[in-house]
């Protein structure tokens, strides 16, 4: 740079320095900004510059006020030319990072304040607003070394240690955490009220002690720390439950098994972790056991996932009997978890007073409660990856594996002695006593679930018109009798009886959501709308309330609704919207990084942090790009269905009236919503900023002028990053790689799906289809050919595409109950490739009936059509 | 409506009752299409949920279901200046019949009437309205004789006049009057 006089400051002419009278309009200005009165801002920063037209950091400031009201483009240009004369300043630059901050850009923003920090190094407030979005950002070194220099610059703020703490345990120093908490405590007096018994020197003895646990080989010194804050501690349950996680973990498994019981004891009888870990204190299982146990979820406990012999499922039984049994016996887990250690006659027994109990008690869950008894020995690989152990039991799932499913045998039998029983004398089987109506009623609902599940639709229909005629005004009744009209194809009849249960009681907003998916499933999204109105509040603007309060199962039905029926651009809005919640959900951090620490509440901060590090796998946000790859992947086949006019409302097909009435309502819709950013804008300038979305877009026609094989690289791309053990992630990459000629990374994803699930059939077909399909041409290197060529030959197990083929039929021809999808997929790669003429695979389908795994109404209607379009309309009559 | 129920024999079910309110006057339809062979207009079940409240017009529920209602209003005797009650339906499932559902309604109404009687606070419309209330009374179809049984047996009612051609639609169209004098 060249030599500049340090006496004569440059930007003298621009106003720098400030003289007394507008140096001080400035610091008004910046007061204003920060108590959010814009209004007086805006005219304390026009007044300064009406003196100095150029000062930057006055520009900057107006500019940022007016970015608060909603004026961005002018807010852009002012900063910008703000820190354009005053390249120096650190509140230009600052406000820079904060106007990108603004617009989420936060990699631009960090780079801003790192710029400001460079002119004022120890500025306090960018220092705290860089940390914020280093932690959001998950620069994690970033954040310690921000951490340690606020520390070093305010020790006196407990704040800044237990941030700084946590700086470490974040970057994986565990001890350094834990050095940097005693560090803190040592500053403080021993009388302090920060050493007392209550929540934040509680909330902060159980992080520290969280830390010592997770740290390799610190488990005494964990156990150890625990016992000495016991007596800081107010979250009694947590610090039990610790207590015996730890000495569960390190073999004490005596002392672990009386502290569950004391777990159990203060309340957490019907808790199924509390549980898990009970039974590896009785069984002595080693540290990884228990560690995996500790993790299991929902009703699973060691009873249904890890493989008991007998001697350990009786020691288990024993000590349910004798122990809990005796504590606690109108406990709902204790009746219930022997269920599932018990066999033969024992189970039966146990059954069968399980299942009166709860008959006469009248609970609807029964059959789903037991139906996760119903399990087999799996040997899948699916769940926890970093877990060397595996579940060795999974539900079964298909009817035909249901059906014959010797718990399902029981049940049945016993349900069927019931009824035979209540309808002739009102009795359960050799009982004298009474029963209300009510439990014949819930028996004939008990059997009709059964029924049910064992895919037996007709005679599930049956026991609930029985129930009908029992108690019409059952609200339940009517839900399943619609699940069973949807599984048996009729989706019409299923909702239209959803909305009559529905009607029966207003009040019931899971009946009336239950309506609208089936009035969704069934393409009537106007009604479906108008049912799950009457429980949103905002009558003006639905779609934009249902969207404000995140209904996300709402959405993605929506959208799967206008995708069936080729309305891609409301699909890709919709599927686009939930999109756009976990980017809030993932923004929404911000609201717990100050906060949480001020709070002391580091257990909580630290497990959101590790959610929302997840928080792109979930299976809502996996659901909705699975609809956008889809969706996108079809319009760039389909080029045509992206023309816009096939998304307008179809006002073709209406009559003159209609086509009036909805013209108007989109002119009515349109008025008000402009009124109402109006009103918003009136108010002062003082409302939060751009709070008013007007949809501009209702069709979601900017959607279709995007490049669909793009935005579809754009969703597989987060999904490979964040749902990597999701086989459907990989065969979207498969479906997207293909079509952009990324022969490679095709490839991969083939590989990657076959270690999740080798023998799944949508891989199967992707299997078939890069193996017949991809050449690579001369174009590509020859190395790569090579790979390519060698690594497809594997993928077939050395054999040639058509053998390969035929020896999937045959697989399937052996298994009586090979699935119905899995028999469709190698018809078509029969046909397809030519290794089995359009004869053999209608044999291979008709082959297993309807009473193979997953035949449902949707893909024998697929097959159907399949055949149809094949010429082998004979084939249809044998349906 | 005039379909009672035996309640006699076998055991008393509990019983939990509570209003009848726009939200669920859909039931109220399903107990009256199961219970009575005449089909009540819009108007009648508009008058119930306008009484908005659970003195005179109640769901019975057993189990989480409701299995029956009874539903009343206050009427002016003719030529007196005072009022009676009238009950315009009590019906109950068939298959909740004889567990006393019924008389547990019933019961529940008189008990109303008295505790309006012999309380000083009066609260509510019809708590004062129970004071001018010095019948009660309903109709019921000369070939209804469980009903009939019911009323005269459990509650001391008297089978009062002949009203010939009250039913339009339902054979016999003759009905009875049964009333009680609560005092």
């Amino acid at each position: 740079m060249a030599s500049i006089d340090p006496n004569k400051n440059p930007q003298t002419g621009m106003g720098r320095p400030l003289p007394k009278k507008e140096a001080d309009l400035f610091k008004s200005v910046i007061k204003f900004y920060e108590t959010k009165m814009y209004k007086k801002g805006l005219k304390s920063a026009e007044a300064i510059l009406k003196k100095f037209p150029n000062h930057g950091e006055t520009l900057a400031m107006k500019g940022l006020i007016l970015n608060c009201i909603g004026r961005r483009a002018e807010a852009h240009e002012l900063v910008k030319l703000g820190l354009t004369n005053d390249m120096r300043s650190h509140v230009c630059w600052h406000v820079y990072g904060l106007l990108h901050r603004s617009d989420r850009n936060y990699n631009e923003a960090i780079k801003a304040y790192k710029q400001a920090l460079r002119i004022d190094t120890d500025n306090l407030q960018i220092l705290r607003d860089l940390s914020l979005l280093q932690i959001q950002m998950r620069d994690l070194s970033g954040f310690a070394l921000t951490r340690h220099t606020i520390l070093n610059l305010k020790p006196n703020q407990s704040l800044h240690w237990l941030a700084f703490a946590l700086a470490k345990h974040l970057t994986g120093d565990n001890e350094g955490a834990v050095s940097v908490i005693d560090c803190y405590l040592n500053t403080l007096d021993a009388n302090c009220r920060e050493k007392q018994r209550g929540f934040e020197s509680s909330e902060l003895a159980l992080y520290r002690f969280e830390i010592l646990l997770e740290t390799p080989n610190m488990e005494q010194a964990a156990l150890n720390y625990l016992e000495k804050c016991k007596d800081l501690v107010v979250d009694i349950t947590s610090w039990k439950f610790a207590r015996a996680r730890c000495q569960l973990t390190m073999g004490y498994h005596e002392d672990a098994r009386q502290s569950f019981l004391s777990l159990f004891r203060r309340g957490s009888i019907e808790d199924y972790r509390v549980h898990s870990g009970y039974m590896c204190a009785i069984l002595h299982l080693d540290k990884d056991m228990c560690e995996y146990s500790l993790k299991l979820r929902g009703g699973n406990t060691v009873a249904t996932t890890l493989p008991l012999n007998a001697g350990q499922r009786k020691i288990l039984l024993d000590a349910y009997t004798n122990e809990l049994g005796a504590i606690f016996p109108s406990s709902a887990a204790v009746a219930r978890i022997p269920l599932t250690l018990m066999e033969g006659e024992e189970l039966r027994q146990s059954m069968d007073k399980y299942c009166r109990q709860n008959l006469t008690r009248g609970v609807p869950s029964l059959a789903q409660d037991l139906r996760s008894l119903l399990l087999v020995r799996c040997d899948t690989t699916n769940g926890d990856k970093t877990s060397s152990i595996k579940k060795c039991y999974a539900a079964v799932k298909d009817p035909v594996d249901v059906k014959q499913h010797p718990v399902t045998l029981l049940i049945t039998e016993l349900s069927d002695s019931y009824l035979q029983s209540l309808i002739s004398k009102n009795t359960f089987p050799g009982s004298d006593i009474e029963e209300s109506p009510s439990t014949l009623l819930w028996t004939m609902y008990f059997r009709a679930k059964l029924h049910a599940l064992c895919g037996e639709f007709e005679e599930g229909l049956e026991w609930v018109e029985k129930c009908i005629d029992h108690t019409p005004t059952c609200v339940d009744i009517y839900e399943l009798k619609g699940r069973l009209l949807k599984l048996s194809g009729d989706i019409d009849e299923a909702a239209d009886c959803l909305d009559y249960g529905r009607n029966l009681d207003l009040q019931d907003r899971y009946i009336n959501n239950k309506t609208a998916k089936y009035l969704l499933r069934a393409n009537k999204e106007t009604v479906a709308l108008e049912r799950i109105s009457l429980f949103t509040k905002d009558e003006g603007n639905l779609d934009q309330h249902l969207f404000s309060m995140q209904c996300i199962w709402y959405e993605l039905e929506v959208a799967a609704c206008y995708a069936r029926r080729g309305e891609w651009g409301k699909a890709l809005k919709k599927y686009t919207a939930v999109e756009k919640h976990f980017d809030d959900f993932h923004e929404d951090q911000f609201d717990f990084h100050s906060y949480c620490i001020r709070k002391v509440t580091l257990r909580a901060y630290v497990d959101v942090l590790r959610f929302e590090d997840k928080i792109w796998g979930h299976i809502f946000y996996r659901k909705a790009a699975e609809g956008l790859v889809k969706s996108y992947l079809y319009l760039h086949d389909n080029p045509s269905a992206a023309s816009v006019n096939a998304d307008e409302p179809k006002y073709s097909e209406m009559t003159a009236a209609e086509r009036k009435k909805v013209k108007a309502a989109a002119r009515r819709k349109k008025k008000s919503a402009e009124k109402e950013s109006q009103v918003k804008e009136g108010a002062d300038g003082q409302s939060t900023n751009n709070s008013v979305v007007i949809d501009e877009d209702p069709a979601g026609e900017l959607f279709l002028k995007r490049d669909p094989l793009e935005e579809a690289n754009k969703y597989t791309n987060t999904l490979v990053n964040n749902a990597p053990d999701s086989l459907s992630t990989w065969i979207l990459r498969y479906d997207v790689a293909i079509r952009r000629k990324k022969l490679l990374m095709a490839l991969q994803a083939l590989y990657k799906a076959k270690a999740i699930e080798p023998n799944n059939t949508l891989l199967f077909t992707r299997i078939v289809d890069f193996a017949s399909k991809c050449f690579p041409d001369d174009s590509c290197p020859l190395s790569v050919r090579e790979v390519i060529s060698s690594q497809t030959k594997s993928l077939l197990g050395g054999k040639t595409v058509l053998e390969f083929v035929c020896e999937a039929r045959n697989r399937a021809l052996e298994d009586a109950k090979c699935s119905l999808d899995t028999r469709l997929a190698i018809a078509k790669t029969l046909v397809s490739t030519g290794a089995g003429a359009p004869a053999d695979a209608s044999v291979l389908v008709l082959d297993g009936g309807v009473h193979v795994r997953n035949a449902t109404v949707d893909n024998c209607k697929e097959a159907l059509n399949y055949f149809s379009d094949l010429g082998l309309e004979e084939e249809k009559s044998k349906w | 409506g005039r379909r009672g129920t035996m309640g006699g024999g076998k055991k008393r079910l509990a019983v939990e009752f509570d209003q009848i309110n726009d939200e669920n006057i859909g039931q109220l339809r399903v107990i009256n299409q199961a219970c009575f062979p005449v089909k009540y207009t819009d108007d009648f079940y508009k008058e119930i949920v306008a009484q908005k409240s659970m003195e005179l017009s109640k769901f019975a529920y057993v189990n989480g279901s409701v299995v029956g209602a009874i539903c009343c209003r206050v009427e002016p005797i003719p030529g007196a200046n005072r009022n009676r009650l009238y009950i315009m339906t009590l019906g109950v499932l068939a298959a909740y019949r004889s567990f006393g559902v019924g008389s547990q309604l019933v019961e529940s109404v008189l008990d109303f009437w008295e505790d309006s009687n012999s309380n000083k606070d009066i609260e509510t419309p019809f708590q004062q309205a129970m004071k001018t209330v010095d019948e009660i009374r309903l109709h019921v179809q000369t070939s209804n004789k469980d009903a009939m049984d019911f009323y005269i047996d459990k509650f001391g009612f008297v089978q009062g006049e002949l009203v010939q051609n009250y039913y339009k639609r339902i054979d016999p169209p003759h009905c009875f009057i049964l009333y009680k004098k609560l005092r």
